[in-house]
């Protein structure tokens, strides 16, 4: 994905001002900062969430491929089936199944066929790392399910629709680190066949799951580069103030 | 508030000035003991023990300061170049250890020529000090003349060894060959060491580098 010249908005005050970016496909890119310097807006512009929010503004452009989603003939839902989301805290569909919780996108979207429904929904729980977990119980609540398990099936619903990029705004923060961790792996796994996002307060998360790290502070990109190099030897000194916890 | 990271980075700094006041005053026994040809020190072999139980206390510390802190940035490279800072500076002990051990294999060196090694070794504490500089000052202005000195020590060590050979082939009975063997292998050995030492320094002033700047090795 490309961003250009991104600035974003509430009503008059602006929160993200001028960023450009280069996310790498089949990679994670990671963003951190402190809280409110704008990452969730960011990440939420990536899948045109953010202008679903009352006096929300965006100007500038972002690309999936070659497609700039922010064109006036672009579909908003047909983007959101590209880049799924996934968010801080687990919301499974409370009144739901674990099994319908995966299938409802593709219900949603008119499929029919109940046997490429099962298979659809079989592999996006294994590759949710939860298939031997539920397997046997397809047809209890989501909400049953522990945090983190909730989680995996938030992500599995996402990949039920066979995104092309997944964007997950602070994945681990309302789970265990036991939890966490198997989080973490599966983001390893999945970028095998996905490109991924991934807001994160914890810094030690973000050098140990992502390829790229941008740092942001007030609204703007201070900082973006390799992982290693960021953490290691970042450019500039406002990162590596962040970064050794000398502010923030 | 001072955080408990910096105190163990701070531990860290005081346990490598240790390591270099007692690895330079390992250094500066060993060529006294050779220039004067009297008393071998004994602290030698305690010393350099000394600088290898100093170097695993800062591997402990290290390790243990990454896995429960994980340190990025400056901290990060400043401790990970503490294990490679202090690997090298232990080794300075034992290469001047080894130059006392020798001495007390090869008996008084009375009527050696002295001059190569002295010499040199006036190079390598030159070498010494400004590779300890630049870690307890973090400058690397002066590094240059490190690599500069450290190539120099290198080309008299291998002049003097083709010197050597040469000189042995020309030697005409075996009673000379007895005597000037004992002293240029001597001198041989207590060179090459030398040579080592200035050697590891280099690998000190790369970290002190990498620590500054975040590459690697500056030299080509
Ligand atoms: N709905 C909203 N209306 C107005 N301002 C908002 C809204 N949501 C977030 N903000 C502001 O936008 C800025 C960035 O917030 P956010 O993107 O949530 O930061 P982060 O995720 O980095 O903590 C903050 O100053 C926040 O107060
Ligand atoms: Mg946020």
């Amino acid at each position: 994905m490309k961003i250009n010249n991104l600035n974003v908005g509430f009503n008059k005050k602006e929160v993200l001002k001028k960023i450009n970016l280069d996310i790498t496909a089949k990679k994670v890119t990671a963003f951190i900062g402190p809280s409110g310097c704008g990452k969730t807006t960011l990440i939420r512009c990536l899948n045109r969430m953010h202008e679903m929010t009352q006096g929300a503004y965006v100007k500038g452009d972002i690309f999936l491929d070659n497609t700039n989603i922010y064109d006036q003939k672009v579909n908003p839902i047909t983007v959101k089936r590209r880049i799924g989301m996934v968010f801080q805290k687990p919301n499974p569909f409370p009144t739901m199944s674990i099994f319908d919780n995966v299938a409802s996108g593709l219900k949603l979207n008119g499929v029919k066929d109940k046997a490429l429904i099962q298979r659809i929904v079989k592999e996006s729980l294994e590759g949710a790392a939860l298939w031997e977990e539920v397997k046997n119980e397809l047809n209890q609540p989501g909400i049953s399910l522990s945090g983190g398990q909730q989680q995996r099936l938030c992500i599995a619903r996402s990949l039920a629709m066979h995104p092309e990029v997944l964007l997950m705004d602070e994945p681990t923060s309302a789970l265990d680190p036991i939890a966490s961790a198997k989080i973490e792996d599966l983001i390893h796994e999945l970028k095998k066949y996905l490109t991924i996002v991934i807001v994160t307060h914890n810094m030690q998360q973000a050098a140990r799951v992502s390829d790229y790290t941008a740092f942001m502070y007030l609204g703007e990109l201070i900082e973006f580069g390799k992982t290693k190099e960021i953490f290691e030897n970042p450019k500039k000194e406002l990162t590596e103030r962040y970064l050794s916890g000398k502010f923030g | 508030m001072t955080k408990l990271l910096d105190l163990g980075i701070i531990r860290i700094h005081d346990l490598l000035k240790n390591m270099m006041s007692l690895a330079e005053i390992t250094y500066v026994d060993a060529i006294e003991a050779y220039k004067k040809d009297d008393i071998i020190p004994k602290s030698s072999y305690k010393n350099s023990e000394k600088l290898r139980m100093l170097q695993e206390e800062i591997t402990e510390l290290a390790t243990e300061l990454i896995a429960r802190y994980q340190p990025v940035a400056t901290d990060l490279r400043f401790i990970k170049s503490s294990l490679e800072i202090s690997y090298n500076i232990s080794r300075f002990g034992r290469y001047s250890f080894d130059i006392v051990d020798l001495l007390q294999e090869s008996g008084p060196l009375i009527d050696c020529d002295k001059s190569s090694v002295l010499e040199m070794s006036k190079t390598v504490m030159n070498i010494i000090s400004i590779c300890f500089n630049s870690i307890l000052t973090q400058d690397t202005k002066k590094l240059e003349e490190l690599y500069e000195l450290e190539n120099k020590v290198d080309i008299q060590y291998k002049k003097f060894l083709r010197d050597i050979i040469q000189n042995q082939k020309s030697l005409k009975n075996n009673f000379e060959r007895r005597d000037s063997i004992n002293c240029s292998l001597t001198s041989l050995l207590i060179l090459r060491y030398l040579e080592r030492i200035s050697d590891h320094a280099c690998s000190i002033a790369d970290s002190v580098n990498y620590i500054k700047t975040g590459k690697s090795s500056p030299r080509l």
